[in-house]
């Protein structure tokens, strides 16, 4: 003891010292004893002395445990620490003394390497020190120039309790839409009577409750809610005034006395009336009512309109916004009546929620069989509805009466919000659609759950009267489209929000209505589930009268095993398989935001609303239950580019191609065709091998062959069947529309990567899927563009890559005759077309260049045809440009060239020098692999790269390609693979530098994030907020009466970031959102300038008549977005978000960790030569 | 030639019983990376009993150049065991080819752990050489007509055992090639007890259908390459694997290997194979659970039960084991108290008699996983799920109440079920019969 004391004697004197000597400009008191630190710490706001200070004061009480040895060490450190950070100069003054001090040897090597050691930490805590001073200046800027409402977020409680209040909600929701109010009551009396319950619940949780009472007239009601709200430490918010002067406004005799002290008090809370309007959701006439209310008191009360003036735009588009005398906005060609008379019919179908088809196989003639079978199926549909609406009601009395503890959610209510037999309709069509080899329990209950969900959701609108409201918006809305009104300087989304603004009065049409949460989803689903496969039921003998007859169940409930975890599997019984088949029913029934919209849809004006008219549409996806995409979009103020771009997206209008409809349909229902792409009918599917397991002719291992042809022949089964499936969807639906306009409303993924909402049919999908599409709207070609229908017509098939655009004009004129064949006998002719790498868009453009050609003005001919324009390696031009990497830019085409350069063929050169070199050497792979490295081979690999693809992945698609060829040794597959994506990898590294580093550098920061506990989050220039959704996995369980569900949670914001994903992910992540961000800026300046412009993601589609200007402003936007400092902002960003909090010390490896983020993300990649502006003239960038 | 060598030999063994202390400095100072030196005080309790039956063996070659031989010229199973003991200890500082007669040194802890902790791959290791002798003693290596398959080795800690226990063939599976060039050498100082093959036993007969390299191979590739032939399974058993079961793959190993049993397929179209393996405490709890105790009663559990007779052999604390290329996260506290297990899984000679068949042993799988995906749920429904109306027959037959549930039923009763239901019409027609357990990763695996 007494030697410790003596050191730490002396190590403060020694510390003292050292102060007064060498840091006078360090003004701080010495501590006298180490257990001051924390008051130290304490007193000090966040500034660097103090946290140096006290990290050093931290390894006061470590050293005394330790031996002699290491505390003398660190006691130099700790005396060298708060001086070495003053200035890394004076540390030098202190080697020489301490080394003085030592006596032994060792000891003194030893000393020498620590201080040594000290000094570079030293050096970088210099840096720190500075990047810390520079961050909290910057701080002060950004947190005026009003983008600080995504940094720093109170998340951490609101999102604590967010699930469990989710379900209060919904069920205390649900409740009130069954009018059962007093359940909903006794519910939330007994959730606010356990302590431990009443934590979690939050003022909206019994605004419900008070909007019931208010309704009802029952103002003594509401007060006891408040007295409930006080109880619960909660303050009422502006949602619970209006609850309460909405019932004061509905008592016809209620006394102004009483209103006055409710606003009196609504003062004193801080909340003034026009907070009420400004910051409630009204449905039905609650507005009115409130209004009603304040009038008697302040009967000249007008409300305050929205405040909403962020109008603080980007500097990417304000000019857009705010220069508008030269825009033309696009007109649609209909008159205003017929858009209105269209938005009826598409509100018709949403109001059905299902919509009935005919399938495209209804042109197939009827077997005996057929009829028969579908005799039966009827039949036996008309008993099982019966069946199933008797279950239904017996379950709901079971479920009404058991509940004895009134706090546990029970799935009553959510049986109630629809008629008993539309819940049959959903099960019955579930049976319908469930593919023979079954689905998995979750997901059939998801998907059960989640149709109730969108009918419930459809209904809870008409309860508030949204529709009328929806109507006479809308009605006016198309004055902005139709062709037959005057023009207007203003967007979709502006017009729509005047619209509302004007029309303030009934109900609001965001309605507020709450999505449920996952669980409650499911659990509704399996209940469901569970119903269908106790009642469901067919006689055994029906397709075989020498069974014998008994009921047997047509679903059942199995398990499958996936490694060590068993799966809950619904199955259908081969029987009902065998049936449905041989019947191949004629009428299809889908959902109906499965087709396409029949009037333009709605703009996106809110996170909440757009799209469909009443089927609710998530502007972001996500996987299903996670949230945090669509709270970081509510707590974004400036969405406005975003959303415009989206709703520009969905205002083209499309049409069938009827003639190649009618081709790809006669195939389908001929017998299919692999070559192209249209999938065969489960007839041509190859038999599955009967084999009988009492065989005792087989042995064991000629069995377990056996087995594996069986369970082969069982999975091209159920792949094709899902393939055909598929195919029948779309083309079904595509007939279904053929004679009619549509439009595709747009959502967005969590990059902002935009999609159409409508999942089958859309210009997303497949070669078939496009070719059938073109644009409602027709345009002349003018005088380029007969050349563009060639130019594209060669870029679809594949053909002359590298072949400038004069080159492939050419070569489309030397093959006229072919083409023109092609268009005219697609079936019976030379079949040009069908070699194509597209050929069902490339005979498209064949019938399109024909009746051009044969047009007396091909210059004249009116074209609905899109034309495409592909970036080349859009995420490795997105690198390239942020790297200003002149080898990088210019080998995809940032750079203009005469001929456009292919960095897929540039890969494989290089890949073949270094193949030849290890040939030479004698390297036995590199020798079999001679002349086998094509473009062809590595393009995948090279494509994905910059997606972030891993050498495993890589190798993948390698072995892919080179089993696909032939006369490729079989033997050497793996090896050779093996090789070739570590030399694919190792050219693209040589190619790429920039891209490296900032994929590097990328990768790296989002691993230090993630281990700093935190998510990766960032914003795109366009101002949309993005976060990944990887998180360590937690399993929740489902327990139902049939099987528990375990539910692999991994995108919960509350676990720990899953490191690895987050780092992997987050640079083709953020390419991806930059080259969402050029695709939206395009889209909006195309719009401002009158063209058709849709995407499919860096594919861009628009008339031949307009191709040029698309190009240009292509060129134009990429220029203008790079042009932002945009890793600059990025580091900004992630600097001020990650590294602006208040930081622990308590770990001095804590501290260094915080310590190398903050270099890391201050250290942005330096960039290359590359002029930007070359891009503007660069033919082959987008081509 | 050999008379010579232990002529000479035989005063050196007990010089070196006087001189214990001496060796002992003697052995440390000759310390190579693969050392015959053995520790004196191991040798003692040995020799005191095996000097006697010193001298009569046939002439074999000694040398460990001539032990490369092929495996077909093996020591006659009389004659290994007793020579085995003969044991001789190296002298200081004398280099010289090892005779099978040696007796091998199983070396020191710290030494072993060492050697075993430089592996590659990650696995668990005996280092400990008492451990070894025990695991050998259970194993009985002295039954001559057995082979032993010893997986992933290591440094050879237990081979050496068994080999001095006087196994007549080890074959030492080492799936770490790290490992190898060390039992090769044993191997060549041998003649012929011991064969090395790079080969991980625990990877047999893989997914995929891609070319195999070693260490994966074909159950068929290895048994031929041995010259181990298939045998009746009422024979006694011919092939003994002993092995540690890494925790990341005991589930799946085990499940692997009970499949492959019922249908006879990978190692047991040979025959019935011994498993001896060290599993987790934690999976032998589940693999040991009987009826009722839902939380560890599962099909793996019965099936396993079913086919053989479970012998637990031994518990070692896991820390007795050495990591092969440690990882420094180690899970926390699964199980209070962590051991390994020892369980001898040797499979039934009466499995296939009363009317199981390799044949239709899948669809038995099939049942008994269908039935123990859960435990609380009715037998009587599962049986009517696949037969309607059936259930309560059937039941009444076997005997069982009609309310039993699935996890109370003994594996013996489920076999019996089946052998019933295999007989009858309705179920044949059933779609149990018509699914197939596909296991997409395992393809091969039925």
């Amino acid at each position: 003891m007494e030697k410790l004391t003596w050191e730490k004697k002396n190590k403060l004197k020694q510390q003292q010292h050292l102060q007064k000597k060498c840091s006078g400009t360090v003004k701080e008191k010495p501590a006298p004893k180490s257990q001051s630190s924390k008051s130290i710490s304490k007193m000090l706001p966040g500034t660097t002395h103090k946290t140096i200070s006290t990290t050093a004061k931290k390894t006061t009480p470590l050293t005394q445990t330790s031996k002699k040895k290491k505390t003398l060490s660190d006691q130099i450190r700790a005396a060298v620490y708060p001086v070495a950070t003053s200035a890394a100069a004076t540390v030098k003054v202190v080697k020489p003394r301490t080394v003085s001090e030592e006596k032994k040897k060792d000891l003194k090597n030893q000393h020498l390497r620590e201080v040594g050691r000290i000094q570079t930490d030293g050096d970088a805590d210099g840096k720190a020190k500075e990047l810390e001073r520079t961050l909290v200046q910057k701080v002060d800027q950004w947190t005026s120039s009003g983008m600080s409402e995504l940094l720093h977020d109170g998340d951490g409680e609101a999102n604590a309790c967010g699930d469990f209040q989710q379900s209060v909600r919904s069920y205390l929701e649900a409740c009130v839409f069954t009018e059962n109010i007093d359940r909903a009551h006794r519910f939330l009396l007994s959730q606010h009577r356990m302590r431990g319950r009443r934590k979690l619940l939050n003022t909206d949780v019994y605004n419900i409750m008070m909007r019931l009472w208010a309704k009802k007239g029952m103002l003594h009601q509401i007060g006891r809610m408040f007295i409930l709200l006080e109880e619960a430490g909660l303050k009422p918010n502006p949602r619970s005034y209006c609850a309460a002067l909405e019932c004061m406004g509905r008592n016809p005799n209620c006394s102004p006395n009483v209103i006055t002290r409710c606003l009196s008090r609504m003062k004193e809370d801080g909340i003034s009336v026009d907070d009420l309007f400004n910051q409630s959701v009204f449905r039905q006439d609650e507005r009115d009512m409130v209004l009603k209310a304040v009038h008697t008191i302040q009967p000249d009360y007008l409300p305050g309109l929205n405040p909403n003036t962020s109008e603080s735009y980007t500097s990417l588009v304000r000019d857009l916004y705010t220069q508008r005398a030269d825009h033309q906005y696009p007109k649609l060609d209909f008159t205003q009546a017929e858009l209105q008379e269209r938005f009826q019919r598409q509100l018709s179908v949403e109001q059905a929620c299902t919509v009935t088809i005919d399938s495209v196989e209804t042109a197939k003639p009827v077997t005996e069989n057929m009829t028969k079978m579908r005799e039966q199926l009827t039949k036996h549909r008309a008993q099982w509805r019966t069946i199933l609406l008797q279950a239904l009601r017996e379950s709901k009395m079971i479920l009404v009466n058991t509940n004895t503890k009134d706090y546990r959610l029970n799935l009553y209510p959510y049986l109630c919000l629809l008629e008993d037999k539309e819940y049959v309709e959903i099960m019955i069509q579930s049976v319908a659609n469930l593919p023979p080899s079954g689905e998995s329990l979750r997901l059939l209950a998801a998907d059960l759950g989640n149709r109730v969900f969108t009918k419930y959701a459809v209904r809870q609108k008409h309860q508030n009267h949204i529709v009328e409201k929806l109507a006479n918006i809308y009605n006016t809305y198309t004055e902005l489209l139709a062709k037959d009104t005057k023009e207007f300087n203003i967007l979709p989304r502006e017009k729509w929000c005047n619209l509302e603004m004007e029309q303030s009065s009934g109900p609001m049409l965001q309605g507020g209505e709450l999505s449920w949460p996952h669980i409650i989803t499911l659990e509704l689903g399996t209940h469901l589930v569970d119903m269908m496969v106790k009642n469901l039921k067919i006689n055994s003998d029906i397709l075989n009268p020498s069974h014998e007859r008994k009921l047997i169940p047509i679903l059942y409930h199995m398990y499958t095993f996936r490694s060590t975890r068993q799966i809950g599997f619904i199955k259908p019984h081969p029987i009902l398989i065998q049936m449905q088949q041989e019947a191949t029913e004629t009428k299809l029934t889908f959902d109906s935001y499965v087709m396409p919209m029949l009037c333009p849809p709605v703009p996106w004006t809110s996170v909440k609303f757009g799209a469909y008219l009443l089927t609710p549409t998530k502007l972001m996806r996500s996987v299903d239950g996670a949230v945090q995409h669509e709270e970081l979009l509510e707590k974004c103020q400036n969405l406005h580019a975003v959303m415009d771009s989206l709703n520009q997206l969905g205002s083209c209008a499309w049409r069938i191609n009827k003639p190649l409809l009618d081709i790809i349909i006669s195939i389908f229902n001929d017998r299919g065709s692999d070559k192209l792409d249209i999938p065969p009918p489960l007839s041509e599917a190859p038999k599955i091998p009967q084999f009988n397991p009492h065989d005792h002719t087989y042995t064991p291992s000629e069995k377990a062959e056996l087995r594996k042809d069986v369970v082969n022949a069982k999975r091209k089964c159920s792949e094709m069947h899902s393939l055909r499936m598929n195919a029948l969807y779309q083309l079904s639906i595509a007939n279904h529309i053929r004679d009619d306009v549509f439009w595709f409303p747009h959502n967005m993924d969590f990059r902002g990567r935009t999609y159409p909402c409508p999942p089958y049919f859309n210009h997303l999908g497949s070669d078939v899927t496009r070719a059938i599409l073109v644009f409602a709207e027709g345009k002349p070609l003018g005088p380029k563009g007969l050349d563009w229908l060639k130019i594209h017509l060669v870029n679809l098939t594949g053909l002359k890559k590298r072949s400038s655009q004069e080159g492939r004009l050419e070569y489309a004129n030397s093959i006229m005759e072919d083409i023109l064949d092609s268009a005219d006998n697609p079936l019976n002719g030379k079949k040009w077309w069908m070699n194509a790498d597209e050929p069902w868009q490339a005979l498209a453009c064949c019938k399109e260049i024909a009746s051009a050609v044969r047009s007396p003005d091909p210059t004249k001919f009116i074209s609905n045809f899109p034309v495409h324009q592909d970036g080349s390696c859009n995420g490795l031009q997105h690198y390239a440009a942020l790297g200003r990497d002149v080898i990088g830019a210019t080998s995809v085409n940032l750079m203009p060239c005469d001929v456009p350069q292919d960095v897929y063929s540039g890969v494989a050169q290089q890949v073949e020098e270094l193949r030849a070199h290890d040939a030479e050497r004698g390297l036995k792979v590199a020798q079999v692999l001679e002349g086998f490295i094509n473009r062809k081979v590595v393009k995948q690999t090279v494509m994905t790269v910059v997606y972030g693809v891993t050498r495993y992945g890589g190798r993948l698609q390698i072995e892919k390609r080179l089993k696909e060829i032939d006369e490729f040794p079989k033997d050497h597959v793996w090896d050779a693979s093996q090789y070739l994506v570590r030399m694919v990898f190792g050219a693209l590294k040589e190619m790429f530098t920039g891209t490296r580093e900032i994929q590097d550098w990328l990768t790296e920061s989002a691993r230090l994030i993630s281990k700093s506990g935190h998510t990766v989050e960032w914003v795109t220039p366009l101002g949309l907020p993005i976060i990944q959704p990887y998180h360590r996995a937690r399993t929740q369980v489902i327990k139902s009466t049939m099987q528990c569900i375990n539910l692999q949670i991994n995108y919960d914001a509350k676990e720990r970031p899953d490191t690895v994903k987050q780092k992997n992910a987050f640079p083709p992540n953020f390419i991806h959102s930059l080259d969402s961000t050029h695709m939206m800026l395009t889209a909006l300046h195309c719009y401002s300038a009158g063209l058709t412009f849709v995407s499919v993601h860096d594919c861009f589609w628009t008339h031949a008549l307009t191709v040029d200007t698309m190009n240009k402003i292509c060129r134009e936007q990429f220029v203008a977005l790079h042009s932002q400092p945009i890793l600059e902002e990025l580091s900004n960003f992630l600097l001020k978000k990650y590294c602006t909090g208040p930081i622990t010390e308590a770990k001095k490896k804590k501290y260094q960790e915080y310590k190398t983020l903050m270099q890391l993300l201050a250290k942005v990649p330096e960039t290359g030569e590359f002029d930007l502006e070359r891009v503007k003239e660069s033919t082959y960038f987008f081509s | 030639m050999y008379r010579t060598l232990v002529l000479v030999m035989r005063p050196v063994c007990c010089h070196s019983i006087r001189s214990r202390s001496c060796l002992h400095k003697a052995a440390f100072a000759h310390r190579r990376p693969f050392s015959f030196c053995v520790p004196a005080a191991l040798v003692l309790q040995r020799r005191a009993y095996s000097l006697d039956s010193l001298s009569s063996g046939p002439g074999r070659p000694t040398l460990g150049s001539s032990s490369q031989q092929s495996h077909t010229e093996r020591t006659s199973p009389s004659t290994a065991l007793t020579h085995r003991n003969l044991s001789a200890v190296a002298l200081q500082g004398q280099s010289r080819q090892l005779c099978q007669y040696d007796f091998l040194d199983l070396g020191e802890v710290d030494e072993n752990v060492r050697r075993a902790q430089s592996g590659k791959k990650k696995s668990h290791l005996i280092v400990d050489p008492h451990l070894a002798k025990l695991v050998t003693q259970h194993l009985e290596p002295e039954d001559a007509k057995c082979v032993i398959l010893e997986c992933n080795p290591g440094p050879g800690v237990l081979t050496r055992s068994l080999l001095n226990a006087g196994a007549q063939r080890v074959v030492a599976l080492e799936g770490d090639k790290h490992f190898l060039h060390d039992l090769q050498e044993l191997e060549g100082h041998l003649s012929g007890q011991l064969e090395v093959v790079h080969c991980d036993f625990f990877r047999m007969d893989p997914i995929g259908k891609g070319n195999m390299k070693p260490p994966v191979t074909s159950s068929e590739k290895l048994f031929t390459d041995l010259g181990i032939s298939e045998t009746s399974w009422t024979d006694d058993i011919p092939v003994k694997v002993v092995g540690i079961l890494a925790p990341h793959q005991e589930r799946s190993m085990l499940l692997k290997m009970v499949y492959a049993l019922f249908e006879r397929l990978s190692v047991y179209r040979y025959g019935r194979i011994e498993l001896n393996l060290f599993i987790s405490e934690m999976e032998y709890l589940k693999l040991m659970a009987r009826p009722g105790n839902m939380l560890n009663y599962r099909a793996f559990s019965v099936l396993w039960q079913m086919a053989c007779d479970i012998e637990l052999l031994h518990k070692e604390p896991r820390e007795s084991f050495v990591m092969s290329k440690p990882s420094k996260s180690s899970k926390k506290g699964k199980i209070a108290n962590d051991h390994m297990c020892l369980v001898r899984l040797r499979p039934r000679a009466d499995l296939f008699s009363g009317g199981l068949t390799p044949s239709n042993a899948s669809t038995l799988l099939m049942m008994v996983k269908q039935c123990l995906a859960r435990r609380k749920v009715k037998l009587i429904d599962r049986l009517n799920q696949w037969s309607p109306d059936s259930g309560s027959k059937l039941l009444s037959e076997v005997g069982m109440p009609d309310d039993i549930l699935t996890g109370y039923v003994y594996p013996e009763e489920y076999l019996q079920l089946f052998q019933l239901m295999d007989k009858s019409q309705q179920f044949t027609q059933s779609w149990l019969y018509e699914e197939i357990l596909e296991n997409t990763q395992r393809e091969g695996w039925g």
